[in-house]
């Protein structure tokens, strides 16, 4: 272990920690302003430090400290108060460790050394995943049991009833994906999806696994129990199902860790199907060997996309009074992205200057491929939240037989299709 | 009688497997969605409070007020009808005669209880004289105690008739 290694296993914790629980407090916001847009309101935009409002990120704080300092309260009818305090963590943890093997980057290598970009440096991948994600239905079934509560156990009896129905379609429609990818290594799978198709189409999930593509996001909507397979919390039917009798932090727990299941889901979902941290066109060899014309490009976007933003921002971020405290924040916001800009520029023309080494390269092209996941997470996260605002939920009967009776017939009809065809063309 | 086939919807191969119906819907939300995002000036609520809302007319039941004589005086001369009609029989008014010789009664004490008012506009239209009318534009009366909702006399004079905007 020498300091570089070091180094970068931390930095690895702090892009899986930042992915998964970081990104919680920005989802609730996604989630919270998308819904008002889509329903044609605003949505949470008041709450501000010294006039920084963020576009109302700075809500999420605020609830996040409400959650914290709210009463921890545990009614006297709930006699397992040890499985009561269990359920979320469970949920919790097993929701964080399926972020831990998503890779943000290529391998980095630097000099002999080389790391895996994960939180966790261990190749089990997809098997990785499907453990733990199975496992945090467990988290929900214990808490609505131990709730003592008929809403509540009615909510985890729906879980267990829905973790049965789709977690076989999403095994079977994996089953195909890693026929064809020949790896459970998510690192091997991205790699694969670097090549090109014919020559010019990026060889990408979706395009040569559809139909597995179409099943497992389906199915990723039922494992993060959101909308529209949310059966199992139903507000509009079991008050707040498996969680009805939660509050403050152990409430927070169950909350938080949606989220960061939904956020894995997502990874997973990209990393899969959507190139994972390539760019289209550009794996990590095209990207290491072009280094100066991609850091020339990105000289030049980014003070482009900043001008349309500002311009953006100053018409849409304002308050109403005249000589309100929030109506700074534009301005501020202006010269900090100004500060960016320059600092970049500077520093990319300074390196670009001097000449970009190997290990430069290597460290630059980790560092876009960080940017391009993280931008397509959230991409994929917004689809999630969007999917929400859109569609009913589903009944409990529906969820079953779209899960037994068409998905999972799918998915083994993809697998004899995708297996006949790695078998006859050899590919 | 000829027999009338109706036709069953839901049953082609296309509403079958949900996903063109799905995305359609989706692409309404997103429509909606980046319409906003662009300008988000496209979004009708108002920020209550900075911004009140601008539909209240003239005829708009809001919080009652007494109407003034040219010389400033009330106008009611405490004849009753308005608490009579009342269904939710919040008026309370005293009578007492009036020493100025405009007319003969004029009320002691007017009150009106607004926790119990149902904003009925019964009162206006039993008054004879013209003497209550709903037309302050008020919408919101909030207090701290529940004595503070009680509308005295003094109080019902002092409110004056929403402006129209020119």
């Amino acid at each position: 272990m020498n300091s570089i290694s070091i180094s970068i296993v931390i930095i690895n914790i702090i892009l899986a920690l930042l992915f998964s629980l970081g990104a919680a407090p920005i989802l609730v916001w996604i989630e919270r302003r998308v819904a008002g847009f889509i329903q044609d309101r605003m949505g949470p935009n008041r709450c501000h430090i010294k006039g920084i409002r963020l576009g109302g990120l700075i809500q999420s704080f605020a609830d996040m400290l409400k959650l914290v300092f709210k009463e921890d309260f545990e009614a006297s009818g709930i006699k397992e108060s040890f499985f009561f305090s269990l359920a979320p963590v469970i949920v919790f943890c097993s929701a964080f460790l399926t972020f831990m093997v998503m890779p943000f980057a290529d391998n980095l290598k630097i000099g002999a050394q080389v790391f895996y970009m994960q939180g966790l440096p261990i190749d089990l991948g997809v098997l990785w995943f499907l453990a733990f994600a199975g496992l945090s239905v467990y988290g929900i079934m214990l808490g609505g049991w131990a709730s003592n509560n008929k809403y509540s156990l009615l909510g985890s009896i729906r879980a267990g009833a829905q973790v049965i129905s789709y977690e076989a379609a999403m095994g079977l429609s994996l089953v195909s994906v890693l026929i064809t990818y020949g790896s459970i290594h998510l690192v091997d799978i991205v790699n694969f999806q670097g090549k090109l198709l014919f020559g010019f189409i990026p060889a990408w999930g979706i395009i040569i696994q559809p139909l597995a593509a179409i099943i497992f996001i389906v199915t990723a909507f039922a494992e993060a129990n959101r909308t529209p397979f949310d059966i199992a919390e139903g507000e509009s039917e079991l008050v707040g199902g498996f969680h009805t009798e939660y509050s403050a932090m152990r409430f927070g727990l169950f909350f938080v860790g949606e989220y960061v299941a939904m956020s894995a889901s997502s990874a997973l979902i990209v990393t899969l199907f959507f190139g994972g941290y390539h760019l289209p066109w550009l794996n990590t060899q095209v990207l290491q060997n072009h280094i100066t014309w991609v850091l020339a490009f990105i000289m030049i976007a980014l003070p482009t996309v900043s001008f349309f933003f500002s311009k953006w921002m100053f018409n849409n971020n304002r308050w109403l009074e005249e000589g309100n405290i929030r109506n700074r924040e534009s301005k501020l916001l202006f010269k900090v992205i100004i500060g960016i800009n320059l600092l970049v520029i500077l520093g990319l023309g300074f390196w670009l200057s001097l000449g970009v080494e190997e290990i430069g390269a290597n460290i630059a092209t980790a560092v876009i491929q960080v940017s391009t996941f993280a931008i397509k997470l959230l991409l994929m996260n917004f689809v999630f939240v969007w999917v929400r605002w859109t569609l009913p939920r589903f009944r409990y009967d529906q969820l079953q037989d779209l899960g037994w009776k068409i998905l999972m017939p799918l998915a083994i009809a993809n697998i004899v299709l995708t297996a006949t065809i790695v078998v006859v063309f050899g590919v | 009688m000829g027999i009338k086939i109706v036709k069953r919807e839901g049953k082609s191969f296309k509403d079958r497997i949900y996903l063109p119906a799905i995305l359609g819907g989706m692409m309404t939300t997103l429509g909606h969605f980046l319409r906003n995002l662009r300008d988000t000036s496209n979004i009708k609520t108002l920020n209550y409070p900075e911004e009140q809302p601008k539909d209240i007319t003239s005829r708009y039941r809001g919080v009652h007020r007494l109407t003034k004589r040219d010389d400033g005086s009330v106008r009611c001369v405490a004849c009753f009808m308005c608490a009579t009609a009342c269904p939710a029989e919040c008026i309370f008014i005293e009578a007492q005669e009036r020493e100025d010789g405009v007319d003969e009664k004029m009320p002691k004490v007017f009150t009106i209880d607004l926790l119990e008012c149902v904003f009925c506009g019964g009162c206006v239209e039993a008054c004879p004289c013209d003497a209550i009318r709903m037309d302050t534009g008020i919408f919101t009366f909030v207090a701290h105690k529940r004595e503070d909702f009680l509308l005295t006399k003094d109080k019902l004079l002092s409110f004056e008739a929403k402006k129209e905007k020119a």
